[in-house]
Formats: structure tokens, sequence, C-alpha cells
């Protein structure tokens, strides 16, 4: 068995998953009503007629996190496989671990206590 | 060769001696679908050899390659239909338990009430579509449409027992959680393509929601997998068999993958992409219609897998301890009651719950989870040093 043929039954159910919305909303489509009126196709913003449009600069109040996030995240990347790989690594590799994982961890206190003033 | 009963026809192949068979073990599943199409192409097969005999269709119908190509059809139907009515019954327990929290009867209608959620579907089926003029149409259906179909491409992925799984490889694990962590940054586009401005508002809290929780949620998926030493969810379950179920030993990861599993299901104290009347439904404010009950579908779907990884991860997935080989008879059964049982205890944390604000669920993961998910990390290391696992 080759690995393309291990992937058919994967490639299969991902049809039917990704496809099965699409489909039903092309079969709704020949039994719903069709009406539209000048208030459908408004923007909803409550009953009043909306001001302005919404695609405006806004401001990102969760910045200073997400920046911790992006590199976070790739620590868990290395974190992942240092575990998955755990059985075959020396101690000396735990103790390198826990000192990337520490330093990285350290810099986030001290980027979350010094973003603590800030209004989220 | 010669035909002339229908047994010869159907005749039932073992379906591993199939050259095409496209799994390394038994599969449960195909072997359904396969016996299906024996019987329907079988069947169809006999019909035209009694009236040609001796033709190239009927022996092309039950060739080897044919049988697993219409195999592989009924197999996509069958998996997706029992995840279907796996999510279905879901969403009716949530109906019923929440009404009970809420001293009354919950949804009666037929069957106890679960036939009021095909009503739902029909009536939503049957909606007018209203789309606004000022919406962005190509992000505004692609977003939607990948939404809902990467929660349920994840819910068909869950492998219900050692031979219910589509995909049985390694790497399954990081697959789904892969698949999983996509949704935000589709909500977030689609805040965008709405031209709402709750619907923008729903976007982004979406994407803060995602950095807030993803983390501690990685670290403690880290520590499962050091515990069990792979990412195969098979191996994964068969390695708290052979030693106990994780939640025993991991019990702070247990409670805090619980919480981080409600954030990432996006259900009641951290819907704040939702928010229900704070936001008008948040991101999903124009989408009318059979789009908006996909979506709802689709929330329901990503419940569903939540509570199926914490199942996997840490309740020792479709086996229970102490019977022995009894687990062989309906490992699926079990697992699908494990997670309907991890669904009552978020339904009750819906119902017990305040919605967070923006800046607690902030605080709550980096402040929180993050400590306790790596105090975990650094027992499960002492255990795994002290030999003990």
């Amino acid at each position: 068995m080759s690995l393309i043929a291990s992937y058919l039954p994967l490639v299969f159910v991902g049809i039917i998953s990704l496809g099965f919305a699409p489909a039903a909303w092309l079969v709704s489509r020949f039994i719903r009503p069709y009406k539209p009126t000048k208030w459908m196709e408004e923007t909803y913003e409550c009953g009043s007629v909306p001001i302005g449009d919404a695609r405006v600069q806004f401001r990102l109040q969760y910045y200073a996190y997400a920046l911790i996030f992006v590199v976070f995240d790739l620590v868990v990347t290395f974190l992942l496989i240092w575990s998955v790989a755990y059985g075959g690594l020396s101690p000396m590799a735990t103790v390198w671990m826990f000192l990337f994982l520490g330093i990285l961890i350290l810099g986030v206190a001290y980027s979350l206590k010094k973003e603590e003033t800030i209004w989220i | 060769m010669v035909y002339s009963s229908i047994l010869d026809w159907v005749n039932f192949p073992d379906i591993m001696a199939n050259p095409y068979y496209p799994f390394e073990t038994y599969n449960l599943p195909y072997d359904i679908s396969q016996k299906l199409w024996e019987i329907i192409g079988g069947t169809i097969a006999w019909l035209i050899n009694l009236l040609f005999p001796g033709n190239p269709v009927s022996e092309w119908l039950v060739c080897d390659m044919t049988v697993n190509f219409f195999a592989l059809i009924i197999f996509m139907i069958v998996v997706f239909l029992v995840v279907f009515i796996g999510i279905l019954i879901s969403l009716w327990e949530e109906r019923k338990v929440l009404g009970r929290t809420m001293d009354r009867r919950g949804t009666m209608v037929g069957m106890k009430g679960f036939l009021q959620c095909v009503a739902d579907g029909f009536k939503t089926f049957m909606k007018e579509d209203t789309q606004p003029r000022k919406v962005d149409r190509m992000t505004y259906m692609w977003t939607v449409s990948l939404v809902i179909g990467t929660s349920m491409l994840i819910a068909c992925m869950i492998p219900l027992s050692d031979r219910w799984y589509v995909v049985n490889y390694n790497t399954g694990l990081l697959l789904i959680m892969g698949l999983f962590a996509l949704a935000p940054f589709f909500i977030l586009v689609s805040g965008w393509s709405q031209n709402n401005k709750y619907s923008l508002i729903g976007g982004m809290r979406a994407a803060e929601m995602m950095i807030s929780y993803e983390i501690p949620m990685l670290i403690l998926i880290a520590t499962a997998c050091l515990m069990a030493g792979t990412f195969n969810i098979g191996g994964i379950v068969q390695a708290q068999y052979d030693t106990m179920p994780y939640f025993i030993p991991q019990c702070i990861g247990f409670v805090t993958f619980f919480v981080c599993a409600n954030a990432e299901a996006e259900r009641t104290p951290f819907d704040l992409a939702e928010a229900e009347s704070e936001l008008v439904e948040g991101w999903q404010t124009e989408y009318a219609g059979m789009k908006w009950g996909l979506i709802m579908l689709a929330d329901y779907m990503r419940g569903y897998v939540s509570c199926a990884m914490i199942t996997i991860l840490y309740l020792g997935g479709w086996n229970l301890p102490f019977i022995g080989d009894l687990n062989n008879y309906v490992p699926e059964l079990v697992f699908l009651l494990k997670t309907w049982l991890v669904f009552f205890a978020m339904i009750i944390v819906r119902a017990a719950l305040p919605r967070v604000r923006t800046d607690q669920i902030l605080n709550l993961g980096w402040k929180v989870f993050m400590p306790l998910s790596i105090i975990n990390l650094v027992i499960v290391l002492l255990l795994k040093m002290g030999g003990v696992f």
C-alpha cells in the first residue's frame, strides 16, 4: 500500500465534509423564497440606518499579547517535538529544553508585568 | 468463469485481501461499506448478467478497483452520518439539560424532543437568504464554508475506536489540532468581510480569544504526548489503558484543558466572538437562513471535537478500566458516551457561569492557565524521571 493510497479515505471524507455546506445552500436555493426588499439589503444595525463604513482603522488593544503569542507559539512547537522524542533523548536535552522555556517564561512574565497598566 | 446464482456475485470477500485496501489495519466502517457495495453492486451485476450473459459491465462492477472506489464513497457517507447523528444528539442533550437547569423541560417535539433538531434544520433550510449589498461576497461565502467544512472534517477525523477511524497516522493528534485552530482566522476575515460593526468586533474578539487559550492548550497536549510518547491517538489511548487514565496524574492539566477546550469550542463562558445579545450574534450577524443554521451546527461540531479531545487525552478514550477483553465489543459506543458525559459537564458550566470580559480572558489565559500548564508539565516530567510512567 502506497502513501498516496493511505490518504484516499481522508480525501473522500474531505470532499463530503467540505462540500456538504455549499451543497445545502445550493439545494435550498430551489426551495426558499426570494423577495428582496430595500431593507433586507441594508447592513444590520439594530434598526437604525448604518452610519459610515465598518472597514475602519481598528485599535488592536491586545497587541502586546499578540506579540507574545507569536513568540510562544514557536516555543510550543519545539516543546511538542521534544515531548514526543523524549524517550530517545539524553537527560541533558531536558535541561536545555527547560532552560530555553524558562528564559522565555521570564520574558513573558516581565512583559506582562510591564503591560499591566495598559487597558485592554 | 460461469455465474449462475446471485451468490457468485455477492460473496463478501475478506476486505484485507483487496489489493487496493487503503488502511493498515482492520477498519470497521470500510468493512460495512464494502459489504453494502457487495450487496448493491452485486445485485445490479447479477441483474445485468441475467439480461445480457457474459457482458463486461457486470465483471467491472465487482472487480477489486471498482469495489474499492464505491466502498470508499459509502465509507465517507457512513462516517459522515455517524458523526452527524452524534452531533445532533449532543445538540439535543444541550437543549434538554439546559432546559432542566432553567427549571423547564426543554424541547418536547417527538422522540423526547430529538425531532426538534430535525425540524429546526428544515426550517432554516427553507428560510429566505438575505445578503446585504455592502458585503465582500467572495470572503463572505468562502470563510463561512471553510469554518463549517474544517469543523466537520475534524469531527469526522476523530477516531471512535482503534477500528473506526479515517486516518491512523503517527501525527494524527497534530493534524486534528492544526485544523481545529484554523477557525478563528476565518472568523476574523469573515467579520471584516461583512462590513458590519458588530461582526468586526466579533472577528477581532475571536482572534483575541485564540491568542489567550491556544498556548496553554498546546502545552497540555505536549504534556499528554510526553506521557504517552507518541502523537498517535490510538497510541495515547493504549498508553492510558496500560497505566491509568491521565486525569489522575494530570488533574491540574485536566481542569485547565477542560476550560481551554470550552474556549476553543467558543461555548458560553467564552463565547466572546458571538456574545448573543451583546453583539447581536457577533461575527454571524449578516448570515441568514441556511448559512446561519450550519454555523450553529458547526458550533456543536466544535463542541463535540473538544469533548472528544478531552476523552482521548484524559479519560482513556474508548477503553474502560477493569473489564479486560469486554472492551472489544462496542468501543465506539463507549467513546461516544464518554464524549457526551464531558459535554454534559460543559452544558452545566454554560448554565452556571456568566460570560467573561475581553480583558479577563487574556489575563486568565496568560496569568492562570499558562502557569498551571507549566506546573502540570513539570509534574509529569518529574513522574517520568522517577520512572512512574
